[in-house]
């Protein structure tokens, strides 16, 4: 990822390895979700949005509120499935 | 302070987080397509959820059998 870049050392100002892994981590969070909502928003539309019409219709947009929700809690069971199966 | 041991260890771990987090991600998308075949709902079935769990470890059954074959040509 080109989103943060590296210090170059020796040169830099001495930022504390806290500092530098905190502004990794949120760095690496940001791109995640980022990253997340675009499958979200690939997979609802697929799910919800069969003939593009002029507007969204009421029944098109709680269908996406219904999508964002389950696809959120299919990405928790995935991941304890994953997680139970390590013993 | 960049090339001391205690950051590459930090950085190793939040690399294999964030490869576990890319793996449950991609996951979700293969079991997604497979096991929510409708509309989806304001809960998911039982059949839906029991098949999304089941997706995931029999992927990982999958790769374990894909690497061992894989390992057997080498």
């Amino acid at each position: 990822m080109d989103s943060f870049s590296s210090p170059s050392v020796g040169s830099s100002p001495k930022f504390s390895t806290e500092d530098l892994m905190g502004q990794l981590k949120v760095q690496l969070a940001q791109a995640y979700a980022e990253e997340f909502l675009e499958t979200v928003r690939g997979k609802c539309f697929e799910k919800c949005i069969t003939k593009p019409g002029s507007s969204l219709s009421g029944s098109e947009s709680s269908c996406i509120s219904r999508c964002v929700d389950r696809y959120i809690e299919a990405n928790g069971i995935i991941g304890r499935a994953l997680f139970n199966a390590q013993r | 302070m960049e090339n001391s041991p205690e950051f590459q260890q930090l950085i190793t771990q939040e690399r294999e987080k964030a490869m576990v987090n890319e793996m449950i991600a991609k996951l979700t998308t293969v079991c997604w397509d497979k096991c929510i075949t409708g509309t989806p709902g304001s809960k998911f079935s039982s059949s839906e959820s029991s098949c999304l769990t089941n997706c995931a470890q029999r992927y990982m059954d999958m790769s374990l059998i894909i690497m061992k074959r894989f390992q057997n040509m080498q």
